[in-house]
């Protein structure tokens, strides 16, 4: 049996220490205390559905190890919103249909509130630029773009 | 309710991370599955031995077929009737031989999936090399090593139809025109694998198992079959799915394979694919050569058609294999036009490559690409406006429903008005003159049509001799006045808990959130025939309008005899809290469960040898523009409309979003995507470095223009999932060769890719 690391970190602002075997990637950890909205789409970084918050910018979940996170603070597109309570980017992709199977959205959803904070004004090239690193199937992306257009307008920057 | 652009129900969970899909379903003790793969594309298996790696940390077992025989498992088979097909079975897991890379020989259960694939490595297999059969050609050639020796050939299946009429049409027919299409290989990609998850109900022995399948009804009854246990012992339930697209319609060895572990480990297993997995050893599609020929006066009408069709089946191993899609493109050859008498010559043919099957489409974008090329084509050679040529092969106005030659009962609108109504919103004519203004500056710019007729909700009888065209719900008025629906459909992204409880509301005359709708699921019906073919609004609406429109009338009558003008509230609560009250006659309860069939399908052929595989079909035009740089081969789209009739629209907001991403998905299927192995039967995309759907940098919007005719079926639905990834393909092929056509470049591939545009473009220099 591999010697566990237990490491110690913030995820949705909670403090969390998880023993994790030292090939357990934070894909695997998050989904093992049972964050499950971080989806596993190709585990070789190429999909985007596991990209979730890393000291506030976004990863690829897959792509890292959770041993490697020590320390540091984790959001989840469960710390984001609730479904009484969701985020303006999420109201602005249900208003939008920016989503229909909702595998990608997640990572969708994370990688437009990065994009926001950073720029909260982007144009549409801007949008389809910080996006082309997710994958979506099911859209062709329109619903996806338009809604966070839409939030650059209603989102205030924080 | 019905026309509105409800929000989405599904929207708050899937946002939030709150949607279960197949990988959220964790439970004590669950186990899990990695297969061990065959490396090669053909070989005799000399030798398994688990023995490493039944030592592995974490192993429960280590299973191979004669484990699993042993277990119980039955042979599979792909389930298809019709005559004139060789014999093939084949066991959940290979055993003496492996006839493509993938191709799965033994599983391995253990505790976590990690330990799984570590014992994985440690299974030691022996393997005999066998010649490698990738081309569907070569593999007709006379002398060519065959995957089935007792076949005496690589053709697993051919149909035909009597030659006589096209072949003297076309004989007589003032030009002809015979050309080769080729349909390259790609597959579904949904973004959430494939997988499935089982375990023992300990209340009464039988099985639960969570797949992540678009037809859970059917799935249920092969792994009953499979597995030994009567239906009625095994329930399948269809979680939340991330996209399916036919990739996920098939059942599979995998599915029927955790059943059989489930049972055998007496554990709860889980084996979800991974993207490896999935792009190498699941699904693919298309793969198919055309050759046609094709009789045509000088206006430009058809006067004959004949296409031969050969369909790379990869190995068979599947239920309905290629096969399914292939019959499907022999029957809508000629979509919407009358080209005369239509003839085909189709012939299956299995390689040492990943079964081919089902994705979205399934077989009608092979036939419409072929047909718009030869339009286009024809109006090139004649010097004619492609517009033209197509309005002169369009089918008449009259008689509706059209009723063709082999039976199918066309109940379109008039094609005409609906072609000129694409052209005025895309400003048709102003695209040719700023076509003609970007060659003069050495811009290669293209106009590329689509005018489809896509025939919808077809009936699966016809090739598997059960499965047929009907579906099942059940909608009751509880006592407080909400509703639940219950549908034999399964949504995979398409808003089916939205859509459908728009159609329960508006029958009933409540508002949309008083309704729940649930899917997948087989302890809810007694069977349903689940979601592909664009089937899902017009049977599993027809269904729900229907078992809603009879609840409506039998509250009216209680109103009635209530007296008083009573609510819905009202009456829900006297018919179920005060049923002594009711009229003698009447039956206490508010809920009605029906199997609804439009009724217009004709799967095996009648007295007259008519057959008619579509319930209905929806019309959709589509016109798009592109611009090509002839030094990268990099096609940009410059506008893209579609003009869509598929009968009465439930949600416009949801009817776009389907258009827009299949339209995506299409142009995707094109411009980026191929499945591509070497002479050896090694795949050489196996990743999603070398598999490249689009990007958000690699599209742009699709505008959608609605043209509602309603369909005389149940609610006056027509379907249209899968219309603009039909029509994208032939649409941009059609641009791209209209584009390249001064420099001397013909399209007659579906691979319109940067590098495969370069190489044309190198050839005609």
């Amino acid at each position: 049996m591999t010697a566990l690391i237990e490491t110690a970190l913030s995820v949705n602002g909670e403090r969390r220490i998880l023993d994790v075997e030292p090939r357990t990637t934070l894909l695997d950890a998050l989904r093992g205390i049972g964050l499950t909205g971080t989806h596993a789409g190709c585990e070789h970084g190429a999909c985007g559905a596991c990209t979730v918050l890393l000291d506030g910018e976004t990863v690829r979940s897959c792509l890292v190890l959770a041993g490697q996170c020590g320390g540091r603070e984790v959001t989840t597109i469960e710390g984001l919103g609730t479904p009484d309570a969701l985020h303006p980017v999420m109201e602005s992709f249900r208003r939008c249909h920016g989503l229909q199977c909702g595998f990608c959205t997640p990572g969708m959803v994370l990688t437009a509130v990065e994009l926001l904070d950073e720029n909260p004004s982007p144009t549409e090239a801007e949008v389809r630029e910080a996006l082309s690193g997710n994958i979506c199937r099911c859209t062709g992306y329109a619903g996806i773009v338009a809604a966070v257009l839409d939030a650059s307008s209603s989102v205030v920057s924080e | 309710m019905i026309g509105d652009r409800v929000l989405r129900k599904e929207d708050a969970r899937f946002l939030t991370g709150r949607g279960r899909y197949l990988a959220d379903h964790d439970v004590p003790g669950l186990c899990h599955i990695a297969l061990v793969r065959s490396p090669i594309a053909h070989a005799r298996v000399r030798s398994v031995d688990v023995t490493e790696a039944l030592l592995s940390p974490g192993v429960v077992g280590v299973f191979t077929q004669a484990d699993l025989e042993a277990g119980g498992a039955r042979p599979m088979t792909h389930r298809l009737s019709m005559p004139g097909i060789q014999p093939l079975s084949w066991g959940v897991l290979a055993t003496d031989t492996v006839r493509f890379v993938g191709e799965p020989i033994v599983a391995v259960v253990a505790t976590s999936r990690a330990e799984a694939e570590d014992a994985c490595e440690l299974v030691e297999v022996d393997y005999e090399p066998l010649p490698a059969m990738v081309d569907p050609r070569a593999a007709l050639e006379p002398g060519a090593p065959l995957l089935y020796p007792e076949w005496g050939t690589n053709v697993f299946f051919t149909a035909a139809s009597p030659a006589g009429q096209a072949d003297a049409a076309i004989a007589t027919a003032p030009h002809v025109l015979t050309e080769r299409v080729s349909h390259h290989r790609i597959q579904a990609l949904p973004l959430e694998g494939h997988g499935a998850q089982a375990s023992v109900d300990p209340q009464t022995g039988g099985l639960v198992v969570i797949a992540s399948n678009q037809q859970p009804h059917q799935l249920r009854t092969v792994i009953a079959e499979t597995v030994g246990l009567p239906e009625s012992s095994v329930r399948v339930i269809a979680p939340d799915m991330g996209g399916g697209f036919g990739a996920k319609q098939h059942f599979t060895r995998e599915e029927c394979l955790v059943a059989l572990l489930a049972r055998i480990t007496g554990r709860p297993v889980r084996w979800a694919q991974d993207r490896a997995e999935g792009l190498t050893a699941s699904i693919h599609a298309r793969a198919q050569e055309h050759e046609v020929t094709c009789g045509y006066d000088d206006t430009g009408k058809v006067l004959g058609y004949k296409v031969q069709i050969v369909a790379d089946l990869g190995n068979p191993v599947l239920y309905f294999s290629g096969i399914g899609p292939s019959l499907v493109t022999i029957g809508c050859l000629a979509g919407g036009y009358d080209f005369g008498p239509v003839s085909f010559d189709l012939r299956c043919v299995a390689t040492t490559t990943c079964p081919v099957g089902a994705y979205r489409g399934f077989g009608q974008p092979e036939a419409h690409v072929t047909s718009e090329r030869v339009l286009d084509t024809i109006a090139e050679r004649l010097g004619l406006d492609p517009v033209e040529v197509r309005h002169r092969n369009f089918l008449p106005d009259a008689p509706r429903p059209w009723m063709a030659p082999s039976g199918a009962r066309m109940d379109i609108g008039s094609l005409g008005p609906h072609f000129d109504q694409l052209l005025d919103e895309v400003d048709y004519d102003g695209w040719r003159k700023r076509q003609a203004d970007a060659r003069a500056e050495g811009r290669f710019v293209g106009i590329g049509l689509s005018t489809l007729v896509q025939g919808t909700a077809p009936t699966q009888y016809g090739v598997a001799g059960r499965f047929g065209s009907w579906e099942s719900a059940s909608v009751s008025v509880l006592p407080d006045g909400s509703v639940t629906v219950f549908v034999g459909t399964k949504s995979q992204g398409q808003a089916h808990e939205t859509v459908f409880a728009q159609v329960a509301a508006d029958a009933l005359g409540v508002p949309v959130d008083r309704v729940t709708v649930k899917d997948g699921d087989t302890a809810a019906l007694p069977y349903g025939m689940g979601t592909w073919g664009s089937r899902s609004a017009v049977m599993g609406g027809g269904a729900v309008v229907t078992a809603s429109t009879r609840l409506r009338e039998k509250m009216d009558l209680i109103a009635t005899h209530m007296g008083g003008n009573p609510t819905f509230d009202q009456i829900a609560e006297e018919v179920w809290w005060h049923a002594h009250r009711l009229p003698h006659h009447l039956e206490p309860g508010l809920t009605s469960t029906v199997v609804y069939t439009p009724g217009n399908t004709i799967p095996v052929p009648d007295a007259a040898g008519k057959t008619n595989f579509e319930e209905t079909y929806g019309a959709h035009m589509t016109c798009v523009v592109v611009e090509v740089d002839v030094d990268t081969g990099d096609v940009e789209l410059l506008d893209a409309v579609l003009v869509s009739d598929c009968g009465r629209v439930i949600n416009p907001m949801v009817v776009e979003g389907q258009h827009q991403g299949a339209f995506v998905q299409g142009l995707g299927n094109v411009l980026h995507e191929e499945i591509r192995y070497d002479d050896e039967g090694q795949p050489l995309t196996a990743t999603l470095i070398d598999y490249t759907p689009p990007l958000a940098t690699d599209v742009r919007d699709l505008r959608v223009l609605h043209r509602e005719k309603p369909s005389e079926n149940a609610g006056g639905f027509r379907g249209m999932g899968e219309a603009a990834i039909i029509a994208a393909p032939a649409a941009i092929a059609g641009a791209v060769a209209d584009a390249l056509r001064p420099l001397g470049v013909e399209v007659w591939s579906t691979r319109l890719h940067p590098h495969h545009l370069r190489a044309l473009l190198r050839a005609a220099r």
